[in-house]
């Protein structure tokens, strides 16, 4: 079995040395950078390294989480391109399709997703982010389509996305979930307008979706109408512990450019420099040995309720100090403003890496939303009551 | 291993109370020794168990959960020295209960032992009638003695292998006192959560109030994320300057849960009757001893310094 991975290991190793693309954060506009990320998927796609995590009747698909485990850890080795813009593709509308899609909808996605289609994921709005539930985009049915209106926050690259995992209200007369209905929408429909979001660090990571009069066909529901929560549920845990793996031991990777920065500043003699760097890569290290276990714990069946939580924030709180720690160092030469990089966390572009890290402590559930389920669901602290009433 | 870990931990909770703390120092200590513990890490050719330093982390995390009083911590050095230098005569008194205590963790118990071990930079010795003045500290749960060597001395290594075994104990020792605070910080924090969830203000329990829970939650983060480096610095491939740097994580972790333990406790955490203050002050002396976080750190730094310019 160790054999077995240590072959995989040195097969992806050699792969994506001779194919991984170098210099990838540095494109010239948000869109070559978008193209960029188009190629290198179809290449991923081509080398069978795409889709792990898919049955194995995908080429590429049917590994177990010890093999996905071990090529995104190469994936991170070689700082291979993150994979952004085909995430919520392999990922959220895979699970999506593959738990809760009928056949139809499953032959007619699931293949495009490896020609290149994208998918982006239509679920926050403005007046739900933490609370979901309270999605109000509504959908009125009239015979065989939905009438869909309303907006949607941000969705990760819709701009350049082609179709839209939605989530949408059919009834106010229900508990909050029980309204929520699930659609497949196609981008391309008369009255979907994108507009990116123009984030503090210059990126165009996010956007956001305004529907006007969009008709779905009814088709393209997933689930039976009413039952959108749950289908959203195996949606958003599509993934757990990999990418977060795959990031901690990106940000190890990278620790190589505060010691440029170090020296680069002639602070290697500087005491407090050096605790400082010394805490921080313990921080890193204990990241990425709390990815791996939590890893373990899934692939033996010992996951518990809260385990994600405690990843995600010890990840997010580990960003900040590392990024923060580079602005530092950075001086005031990097209260410079230099070029936009694009898609990773760890550029050296310190001062950007430092507000990006602001999306790991805010999206995909905030830290606050992390501490209540970590108290709450783990600690067995007992849950607010549900009603407020206005005073 | 022969044993896995959950079966060691398991072993080792049920010998020191599944909830609460240890009972006094002669019962705690009978425990260890008729469990064998003892000769876990020793090498099978030599008696021992052959195990890991992933053994002496489970013990002293349970040894800790319990704030368990004695030398175990220099006895355990003991045990190892004698191990790595061959004196088979040493290890056998050691392991039938004969104890040690060591100038490296302040001499613990050092009237109740019946010899010393002393390492210096280039010698390792063993002396069997030290001198020594008892100190007066601020930890319930420890004994700490000032020492000096007697006149008879037994030199078990000098020179360079002096100094690799020395190094070699001293990466031991940080992690007993990364374990043994790791341990604690898990009681104390499942005790300031069960008093939360016991204590009632304004009509409801304090673990009701989201302020309450999210601190709670922020430490049980910050002691996943201690643990986990733990574990897998236990592996025996870490350098001494990475156990280092993971003594000073543990030991500040405990340091803050114990802190905000007392806090979350209001005022019955001031009390000599509740045991918060024993976490605390336990706390405090493993932050001090073997090297404190300012020193571990800043070497720790150097090292990554190195480490991560060759690339």
């Amino acid at each position: 079995m160790t054999e077995h991975l240590d072959h995989l290991r040195h097969e992806v190793r050699d792969w994506l040395s001779a194919n991984a693309p170098q210099e990838w954060r540095f494109c010239d506009t948000h869109a070559a950078f978008a193209e960029s990320q188009r190629a290198w998927f179809a290449k991923l796609v081509e080398g069978g390294y795409a889709i792990p995590h898919w049955p194995k009747e995908w080429p590429g698909g049917g590994r177990s989480l010890a093999e996905q485990k071990i090529i995104y850890e190469e994936l991170a080795r070689a700082d291979a391109p993150r994979l952004l813009l085909s995430f919520v593709s392999t990922y959220h509308a895979f699970a999506t399709l593959h738990e809760c899609g009928t056949n139809e909808q499953q032959a007619r996605y699931l293949p495009a997703i490896l020609k290149g289609e994208t998918w982006c994921q239509g679920f926050s709005e403005p007046g739900a982010g933490s609370d979901l539930a309270a999605v109000k985009t509504k959908a009125e049915r009239k015979g065989d389509v939905y009438i869909i209106n309303g907006q949607k926050l941000w969705s990760t690259m819709a701009q350049y996305a082609d179709k839209c995992l939605l989530l949408v209200r059919t009834s106010t007369e229900t508990a909050k979930q029980a309204g929520l209905t699930y659609l497949l929408m196609d981008m391309n429909l008369p009255g979907v307008t994108v507009r990116p979001i123009h984030q503090i660090q210059g990126d165009e990571e996010f956007a956001e979706i305004f529907l006007d009069n969009v008709e779905v066909p009814v088709v393209e529901r997933v689930g039976e109408e009413g039952a959108g929560w749950a289908v959203a549920q195996a949606t958003l845990s599509s993934e757990r512990g990999l990418t977060l793996m795959e990031l901690g031991y990106r940000m190890r990777g990278n620790l190589w450019r505060i010691a440029e920065l170090i020296h680069k500043n002639n602070r290697a003699e500087d005491a407090g420099i050096l605790r400082d760097f010394g805490r921080l890569s313990a921080q890193v290290d204990s990241v990425c040995a709390l990815a791996d276990q939590f890893l373990e714990k899934r692939m033996s069946g010992n996951e518990a309720v809260g385990d994600a939580s405690i990843v995600k924030n010890a990840y997010s709180r580990a960003l900040r100090a590392y990024s923060d720690f580079g602005v530092r160092l950075g001086g005031l030469e990097h209260q410079h403003r230099h070029a936009i990089t694009f898609g990773d966390l760890n550029t050296g572009n310190w001062m950007a890496d430092y507000m990006n890290s602001f999306a790991w402590t805010i999206a995909g559930g905030s830290e606050e939303v992390q501490r209540n389920i970590i108290a709450e669901r783990m600690l067995g602290m007992p849950r607010e009551p549900k009603n407020w009433v206005t005073q | 291993m022969s044993l896995n870990r959950t079966e060691l931990q398991d072993a080792a909770r049920k010998a020191f109370g599944e909830n609460g703390l240890a009972p006094d120092a002669a019962t705690s200590w009978r425990n260890l020794t008729d469990l064998g513990w003892f000769m876990l890490t020793v090498p099978e050719h030599q008696g021992g168990l052959g195990m890991g330093p992933e053994a002496l982390a489970i013990i002293h995390y349970e040894l800790g959960r319990a704030i368990v009083p004695g030398p175990a911590i220099a006895h355990m050095l003991g045990v190892s020295a004698f191990a790595k230098t061959g004196r088979s005569d040493l290890l056998s008194r050691a392991l039938a209960g004969e104890l040690t205590s060591c100038n490296l963790c302040g001499a613990l118990e050092a009237d109740k032992v019946s010899q010393l071990l002393f390492v210096s930079d280039d010698q390792i010795s063993i002396c069997p009638s030290p001198i020594f003045t008892q100190v007066s500290i601020w930890d319930e749960t420890r004994r700490l003695f000032d020492v000096r060597l007697g006149d008879s001395v037994d030199i078990l290594a000098s020179g360079a292998d002096a100094k690799a075994i020395g190094a070699s104990l001293r990466s031991e020792l940080l992690l007993m006192i990364a374990a043994d605070s790791l341990g604690g910080a898990d009681a104390i924090l499942n005790m300031t959560i069960d008093y939360l969830k016991t204590r009632r203000q304004f009509d409801r329990p304090l673990a009701l109030f989201q302020a309450l829970k999210h601190r709670v939650a922020d430490l049980k983060i910050a002691l996943s994320a201690a643990e986990a480096l733990l574990w897998s610095r236990a592996d025996g491939t870490a350098t001494l300057a990475e156990m280092g740097a993971l003594k000073a994580l543990a030991t500040s972790t405990y340091k803050t849960i114990a802190e905000e333990a007392i806090q979350l406790h209001g005022g019955i955490g001031l009390t000599q009757e509740y045991p918060c203050h024993l976490f605390l002050k336990r706390a405090f002396l493993n932050s001090a001893l073997g090297g404190d976080a300012d020193h571990w750190e800043e070497r720790a730094g150097r090292d990554a310094l190195t480490k991560f310019t060759s690339h």
